[in-house]
Order: C-alpha cells, then sequence, then structure tokens
C-alpha cells in the first residue's frame, strides 16, 4: 500500500461486520420461524 | 402431516439450504475482498465496502422491481401465488435495503467526511425503503386476504417506479454518490481484479436473494396451509 493510502480499515471492518450481522441475523430468524411453525404442523 | 404442508415444508427446507449456501459463499466474497483485491490508493481499505455496498444495493432495486412486476400481474391475473411472492420479494428487498444504507454512510465517513447528505441518490434510497417499510406495515394490518393483496400491490407498483429514478437520480441531480461504473452505457470502468470481486458479490448476492425470498415465499405457503387446514375443521 503505497504510504500516502489514507488508513481507514476500522471502517472497512464496522462494514463487514454489521453486513454480516444483517443477512446471519436474518437468515437465522427465517430458521427460527421454520422451526416453529414446522413444529407446530407434526 | 397433509400433502400441502408436507410441499410447503420443502420449499422453506431448499430456500434455507440455498440461504445457507449463499452466506457460506459470502465468507468466500470477503476473502476474495480482503486478501485478494488490490487496495485503492485514494480511498484505501474503506473503498472495499463497495464489494458489499453494490451488491446489497443491487439485490435490493432487484427485490424492489419484481415486488412492482408481480403485484402489477397480480391485479391482472388475482393469482395468489403472485401476491406471495411479492410480499416475500418485499421483505427480503427491506433486508438488502438496510444493508445498503448502512455499508454507505460508513464508506462516505472516511471519504466524503460526512455520515450522510440529503442527496437525490441517499433520499430517494431513504424514501423507497420507508415506502417498503411502510408496504409490510399494511400487510400486517389488513386481515382480508383479497384485500390485502389489492392494496400492496398498489403500494408495491408505486415503489417499483421509484427505482429507475434512484438508479437515474446521479445523471438527473447534482451529487456526491459516485455514478455508475459497470451499469452504464460504456465499458465499465474498474480495474479487472476489482470488477471480477465485484462481480462475484452481485452473484452471491443474487443467491441469497433466492435462498431468502424461497425461504419467505415458504414459510408463507406453511401459514396458509395450517390456515386452511383449520377452516376444514
Amino acid at each position: 500500500m503505497p504510504p500516502e493510502t489514507p488508513q481507514n480499515g476500522e471502517y472497512l471492518v464496522a462494514a463487514y461486520v454489521i453486513a454480516t450481522a444483517i443477512l446471519l441475523g436474518y437468515w437465522g430468524a427465517l430458521l427460527r420461524r421454520a422451526r416453529r411453525l414446522l413444529k407446530e404442523k407434526d | 402431516m397433509t400433502a400441502p404442508l408436507a410441499q410447503a415444508a420443502g420449499v422453506v427446507r431448499r430456500g434455507l439450504v440455498l440461504g445457507g449456501i449463499g452466506l457460506l459463499a459470502l465468507g468466500g466474497v470477503y476473502v476474495l475482498a480482503l486478501g485478494h483485491t488490490p487496495v485503492e490508493a485514494r480511498q484505501g481499505l474503506a473503498q472495499k465496502i463497495f464489494y458489499l455496498h453494490v451488491p446489497a444495493a443491487w439485490a435490493a432495486l432487484v427485490s424492489f422491481s419484481l415486488v412492482g412486476i408481480a403485484s402489477a400481474l397480480y391485479l391482472w391475473l388475482k393469482d395468489p401465488r403472485l401476491d406471495r411472492f411479492a410480499a416475500a420479494s418485499a421483505e427480503v428487498g427491506v433486508v438488502f435495503s438496510a444493508v445498503m444504507l448502512t455499508t454507505g454512510p460508513i464508506w462516505a465517513k472516511p471519504i466524503w467526511g460526512t455520515w450522510w447528505t440529503w442527496d437525490a441518490r441517499l433520499t430517494l434510497t431513504l424514501f423507497v425503503f420507508f415506502l417498503f417499510i411502510g408496504y409490510l406495515g399494511l400487510r400486517a394490518a389488513v386481515h382480508d386476504p383479497a384485500e390485502r393483496a389489492r392494496f400492496s400491490a398498489v403500494v408495491g407498483i408505486l415503489g417499483m417506479l421509484l427505482v429507475p429514478f434512484i438508479h437515474l437520480s446521479v445523471y438527473l441531480f447534482r451529487t456526491l454518490h459516485p455514478q455508475p461504473i459497470v451499469l452504464k452505457p460504456s465499458a465499465p470502468s474498474l480495474p479487472p481484479e476489482m470488477l471480477t470481486t465485484l462481480l462475484i458479490s452481485t452473484l452471491v448476492f443474487t443467491l441469497l436473494y433466492l435462498g431468502f425470498v424461497t425461504t419467505r415465499y415458504g414459510l408463507a405457503l406453511v401459514d396458509e396451509a395450517r390456515e386452511e387446514a383449520r377452516d376444514a375443521t
């Protein structure tokens, strides 16, 4: 990386962590809802 | 378990597997973006937020466009599958919008010096996000299935009409937001390694969209099968 390149890795980490949390969280919510609904059916 | 219920459960399982594969592939995108794609000299590491922000925007705008198309077809054909798909796509679109609207300001702070600016692209995107939250709220508030489908179809079509304005807003208005570098009339203005990572990430987000929508559609089917079974007894 050239020395004049801005050092802003903390923003990169924050963005990746938040995006992962949203996507993983939504998939987890779908999984929980599926388990609950399918358990009710059995 | 009745036959429609077993069928719906199969759809849910397929969707969850597809979504799970998408999330694993997203891990691969992180490795590719962080370890094998060059650092942009002027923006530094923050530029790599682009590999999440742009595919999330793509997935969100595709979701909302498909809501509008399915809604218009529903008003014409009155097929409940179209309404079910529109509802699933709207919810998933809101999730991808949340990714877009959080990663965007995190990139903007080090690059623009501010988290947010009320320019046309950002304001329109936020407006569409709220519009589809309203769409989901409307669906939750109306209990008659035919009325719910009809009312929400109108909102879904209106939401879709805003999508081209979001894409073209950087040409139509003076805005801080960068202009398109891939979806534009001329060739993409991005080095090949960066373009490859961006395209792979876009494919992965499309896979996530398919997985999430299939699951959400299947869950709606399970709900309906349960209600039908309850009505029959």
